[in-house]
């Protein structure tokens, strides 16, 4: 069921309270700077697995607004959401809320690579996102600007390491202290705004830039190495002087599928679903580029964007002679205006309006808010370890744009991992990494901390090695128990509701596979389904799901004693079936790369002068990247495998070490347990 | 007790190391080419040549991995039991399909932990004949669920076991990192040439499949990418299958090439193999005596012919003997000429009666009894696997060798015939001419045609590379990410031989050729 929202005129009561109640306190667990994607995810993430959380944002009516395109998920990145939404965290949830055209992408080409994707409501969202953080218990949201980033002085025993103490805002007399900070501020650090000819500092139009004591903390004091990256979003366009006739109308689902694995509706009904419109560029456009092309300096810049949505300036330049394609997409229920994706451009306004004129479906059109480049800094995120904490400075996490990456759903996948983990940190428990072989949250935090980044980072299933069976149907499976009984950022009510389900599919499975019919039998009872004739073994229900025409409803109606209590999972079990030769198949190589990520890598090695045998070129990759697992090292570009060996061959070593030390001391576990007991006892006597 | 690992079994380890490369494993796929694709991965038992390559009295074939036990009782005859842990047995070692009786050797039986990798293992001490060691390496791939291991594969898992100890484990960096320089400099010599180009090919043109396959999964919701790019990738995909599984038949001429043709000399006791050798390796390798049966093992030796590597047996006379060592000499002769690639039957010509019909009914009983039983409609000799000798010619007067040549060349359904004398080296040369083309055709030119398999290794991952292209053209219609995942697969085994591929390549590639924006 969709959670009922308290009406907005309460929500902002509650807020200005919130305000006020802050005042008293100077001391959090966790500090999260920045209300977007990342920010949002990070500091309900933090709250939920016991944290003290304060989330600063500049406006707090930005917190949860979708700055470019009004749309969630899509072909690796609904992936995202799902999983997200798996560990509880909120973009699931408000994607079926502000949802007004659902559809699944790739439909046709197997359910490890379906897409589910929807256009948004851009005012529904942001309530969505704004009612769920206010009501979370342990959250507070604070207005304000971030003048310094708090840091101890570099540890004399560890020469650049520093310490996390908090921060302290701009007019603020007194400091705000926390164990943890997250900086998930997008394109704000030192971002530059580009139209045309002109310039001006912000990280989004309409937005006070923020500080420059944060990028300077970072930069100066804190010595990280960081980077450039530009980005663009498209003028926005009104509706009404829109001629759709001559666009192609693209209808959404006939039956909205949710992001969210607790919901089964969406808040949209079927019928209330807006289209969304297909059109194509002409060589009337190219020419505008070209002739505009001397007044656009972002365009000049050779700061890197983003290779998957460019500019049309850079679509035209680098593939001319071709139309492309141009979706016109509805903004939200009541809105007048349509988002044109793919026409993302930064040309002086005036030549902006001439470009899109040249049109068909837009020859008239009005523009609202022109289209603008950004540029912005992103500190290079091999920097961080896989909780995305940066390795130098304990209790700083990093989340969002200003690690390199580009995306809604790439921001709250690392917001919520950040979160995560700067609770943990403030409570003194070690640090989780989820496995690129258990989730795509796991191959983007570990493409971006042991590979870096060299444009925008963005998901695509090419690059989940283990695609098959990391798929956007078994995401509960994969992440909601392991959050609820490892992580402890999932509710009791969705992880009541994820054993369910896993349950029932495990008793449906061994149900079809002890019922094993012959052929003959099978085509008898499923004439429907095509058995080959020579074929002349015994089949079980598992192996004839894995017919193309074979349904779960189909043997459910032939067996309904013993399969009909299960049909509300019958696309769940027709995919489980399919895929399951093909899982156990990568199983192996699974439990191999598990292991190798074992063996973590300590991360105060002296790579430099450590006593084994490495080629010069092979440290200095280690002592780059730091890897934090042996796992990561084997896939550094460079190291060799008698690199690997030697390393390994290290970690044994200390790891015996430690064995022997912790033997001396063996109060250190029962510390440890003792913090987890408190935390849990902390958790329980708050409500939910 | 076994796992107590001391430097000389390190050495083992290190031999494990450079061998493991060179297991031939012809027989691994075509068992399961029609096995569905899940087969593949769950080939987790490995086996390799563990000793040397190269003449030895003993080799050792290891095998690690759960399907070890399976292995030994298919292979050394144990039906229902193992052997005691630990403790050598004598067994005769069968082919497991075959039944026939490969050698006769050690085996032992290591059940985990107590193991040099902590797994079930099993070693195989048999004669160090390259005949033997290629069958016994082939039979135990004819085993389901065995594979031939990778490059330092056994020490990877004594390591990850917990077998190595630190001290017994330094330096193997070192070595690992030689094994790698060797293999780099070995692939460089390999990849620059056709073979190289090859397979270099074949690996981009895939890569270019996956990367076309990706971007229509990837990105063809939002852009314009054309389902004639899946078209494309189902010509591309069929015409990489055809050529590799042409490229697979090539009857190992390659292999052969790499690791030298089995000629085998054999023939009646005194007839003069052992003379003839000596002459071909113009050293006196073999003892030669008047005495009937002198010669009582097989000696071997390497010869170049040509420039085709050969690797020459001489075996002892075959005659029925009271001698118990004799008779070995001849139980072992007569298998390894069925083993020859190339017989080289030598017969005395004073045997050989003057009247032309009854020579060559003469000779070819000989040749029936000389050479492994051919299947009963086939009275011809297979001309590219056998070389009549008949040697001693100098004793025969100037007319009557003429005569005798002219009328044996005449005599149909007769092997191609040499007259020499190795005592003259009267019509050597001849011979050498005759054997040079015999080998080379055994090999094939490697410069004409098509570049040849030289490596089993290479022939296992091509064979996975084609069964996993199925599996792209099972799926294409129906799910296609499971179809991509073929396409991955395949271009994972043949990247086993050019080099890794990363996602990055691929995503490179779509960029390349689409134009990619939301």
């Amino acid at each position: 069921m969709l959670k009922k929202k308290p009406p907005v005129l309460r929500h902002f009561l509650s807020l200005v309270s919130r305000r006020a109640n802050h005042l008293a306190r100077q001391q959090y667990d966790v500090i999260v700077v920045g209300g977007g994607h990342a920010g949002t995810e990070a500091a309900a993430a933090a709250a939920r697995v016991g944290a003290e959380t304060l989330l600063v944002t500049q406006k707090i009516n930005t917190i949860g607004a979708l700055s470019c395109n009004p749309s969630l998920g899509g072909v690796g990145k609904g992936q995202l959401v799902r999983e997200v939404d798996a560990l509880d965290g909120l973009c699931g949830q408000a994607g079926d809320w502000a949802g007004i055209h659902f559809s699944i992408l790739n439909r046709r080409k197997g359910p490890a690579v379906w897409g589910p994707r929807a256009q948004l409501d851009r005012q529904r969202y942001r309530e969505f996102i704004q009612s769920e953080l206010l009501s979370t218990p342990r959250l507070t949201v604070l207005e304000g600007s971030v003048e310094e980033l708090l840091v101890t002085e570099p540890d004399t025993a560890e020469p650049g390491h520093h310490r996390v103490t908090g921060i302290r805002l701009v007019n603020g007399s007194h400091p705000i202290s926390a164990s943890s900070v997250i900086l998930t501020t997008g394109t704000f650090l030192s971002g530059s705004l580009f139209m045309g000819q002109t310039t001006s500092p912000g990280g989004r139009i309409g937005d006070a830039p923020s500080s420059a004591g944060l990028s300077h903390t970072l930069r100066e004091r804190l010595g990280l190495r960081t980077g450039r990256l530009r980005t663009g979003t498209p003028p926005r366009i009104v509706k009404d002087s829109v001629d759709l006739s001559l666009a192609q109308i693209h209808p959404a689902d006939s039956h909205p599928t949710p992001f969210s694995f607790l919901n089964k509706h969406t808040r949209c009904k079927p019928e209330e679903q807006l289209p969304c419109y297909l059109t194509s560029t002409t060589p009337g456009v190219e020419r505008v580029v070209r002739e505009s092309l001397h007044l656009n300096h972002h365009i000049h810049e050779d700061t890197k964007g983003p290779r998957y949505c460019p500019s049309i300036e850079s679509r035209v330049l680098r593939f001319p002679g071709r139309s492309h394609q141009v979706w016109l997409e509805p903004e939200g229920v009541t809105s007048d205006l349509l988002y044109p994706q793919g026409l993302s451009m930064t040309m002086p306004p005036d030549l902006q309006l001439r470009l899109i004129r040249e049109i068909p479906a837009l020859h008239r059109a009005e523009i609202y808010t022109p289209g603008y480049g950004v540029q912005y800094d992103f500190v290079c995120p091999t920097q961080l370890s896989p909780a995305l904490q940066v390795k130098s400075t304990q209790g700083l996490f990093l989340a969002g744009q200003i690690n390199g990456t580009t995306g809604y759903e790439e921001a709250a996948a690392q917001g919520l991992w950040a979160g995560v983990n700067a609770a943990r940190c403030a409570f003194d428990l070690p640090p989780l990494a989820l496995s690129r072989t258990e989730s795509y949250i796991g191959v983007l935090v570990d493409d971006l901390v042991s590979r870096g980044v060299t444009e925008p980072y963005r998901m695509f299933t090419s690059r989940a090695e283990f695609r098959t069976s990391l798929r956007p149907d078994n995401a509960d499976l994969r992440l909601t128990l392991k959050g609820f009984e490892e992580v402890g950022c999932v509710s009791p009510l969705r992880y009541q509701e994820a054993v369910r389900v896993r349950d029932s599919l495990q008793d449906a499975l061994s149900a079809l596979q002890t019922l094993t019919l012959s052929t003959h039998k099978w085509r008898q009872k499923l004439p429907d389904v095509c058995i080959s004739e020579n074929k002349n073994t015994t089949v079980s229900g598992v192996e004839l799901l894995q017919y193309n025409d074979a349904s779960f409803e189909m043997l459910a109606s032939a067996f309904p004693e013993s399969l009909s209590s299960y049909l509300e999972f019958s696309q769940r079990l027709k995919i489980e079936a399919v895929y399951k030769p093909h899982c156990d198949m990568q199983r192996k190589e699974i439990e191999r790369i598990q292991k190798e990520e074992n063996m973590s890598l300590p991360q105060d090695i002296d790579y430099l002068s450590l006593p084994v045998s490495l080629s010069q070129e092979v440290r200095e990759i280690l002592d780059r990247v730091r890897p934090s697992t042996l796992g990561a090292a084997t896939r550094l570009q460079g190291i060799t495998p008698a690199a690997v060996v030697n390393l390994l061959r290290y970690v044994r070593n200390t790891e015996q070490k430690e064995r022997r030390t912790h033997r001396n001391q063996p109060h250190r576990k029962e510390e440890r347990e003792e913090r987890e007991e408190e935390l849990c006892a902390r958790k329980a006597s708050l409500p939910q | 007790m076994f796992p107590r690992v001391g430097r000389g079994m390190w050495r083992a380890a290190v031999l494990t190391l450079t061998s493991s490369r060179r297991t031939p494993a012809c027989r691994l796929l075509t068992t399961r080419d029609c096995t569905p694709p899940s087969a593949l991965a769950d080939a987790e038992t490995i086996f390799s040549l563990s000793s040397g390559h190269g003449r030895c009295g003993v080799a050792v074939v290891r095998v690690s991995g759960p399907s070890s036990a399976t292995a030994l009782q298919c292979m050394a005859g144990l039906t229902h039991h193992l052997p005691p842990p630990r403790t050598a047995m004598l067994r005769s070692i069968t082919d497991p399909i075959g039944k026939e009786v490969l050698d006769r050797g050690l085996v032992i039986w290591f059940p985990a932990p107590h193991s040099f990798t902590g797994e079930d293992s099993v070693e195989f001490h048999i004669h160090g004949g390259s005949a033997v060691i290629t069958a016994v390496l082939q039979a135990l791939g004819s085993v389901p669920g065995m594979r031939p291991a990778e490059a330092g594969e056994f020490t990877r898992r004594a390591f990850q076991a917990g077998k190595l100890g630190l001290t017994e484990v330094e330096g193997l960096g070192d070595l690992i990192h030689a094994e790698t320089e060797a293999q780099r400099r070995q692939a460089l010599r390999q990849m620059s040439g056709d073979l190289g180009r090859l397979y270099q090919d074949w690996s981009h043109r895939l890569k270019r499949c996956l990367a076309h396959v990706e971007a229509f999964i990837d990105f063809s919701e939002d852009e314009l990418i054309e389902d004639g790019v899946l078209n494309q990738v189902d010509t591309s995909v069929s015409c990489l299958r055809a050529e590799m599984e042409q490229h697979l038949k090539d009857e190992r001429k390659g292999e052969r090439l790499r690791s030298g043709v089995q000629v085998v000399i054999a023939g009646a006791t005194n007839a003069g193999k052992s003379s003839l050798l000596n002459t071909l390796c113009q050293r006196p390798a073999a003892i030669v005596s008047p005495i009937a049966g002198t010669t009582r093992d097989i000696v071997e030796t390497a010869l170049d012919i040509g420039g085709f590597p050969v690797l020459l047996s001489d075996t002892a006379g075959l005659r029925d003997s009271s001698d118990l060592v004799e008779r070995e000499g001849v139980r072992r002769a007569r298998e390894r000429v069925e083993q020859a690639d190339l017989t080289l039957v030598v017969v005395d010509c004073a045997h050989v009666p003057t009247d032309a019909q009854q020579a060559a009914a003469f000779l070819q009983g000989h040749l029936r009894s000389v050479l492994p039983a051919q299947e009963p409609t086939d009275t011809a000799f297979p001309a590219d696997r056998c070389l009549l000798v008949v040697n001693k010619t100098d004793l025969l007067p100037e007319g009557e060798r003429q005569k005798l040549d002219t009328e044996l060349r005449q005599v149909p359904g007769l092997p191609p015939v040499c007259l020499i004398s190795c005592h003259t080296d009267e019509g050597l040369q001849d011979f050498l001419t005759l054997l040079h083309s015999s080998v080379k055709t055994l090999c094939g030119d490697p410069l004409s045609g098509g570049p040849t398999l030289t490596q089993a290794r290479h022939r296992a991952h091509l064979q996975q590379c084609v069964a996993a292209l199925a599996q792209y053209k099972m799926y294409r219609d129906t799910d296609l990410a499971l179809a991509a995942e073929g396409v991955r697969l395949a271009l994972t085994s043949l990247g086993r031989i050019t080099g890794r591929v990363g996602a990055e390549e691929i995503l490179d590639i779509i960029f390349k050729d689409f134009c990619i924006g939301k």
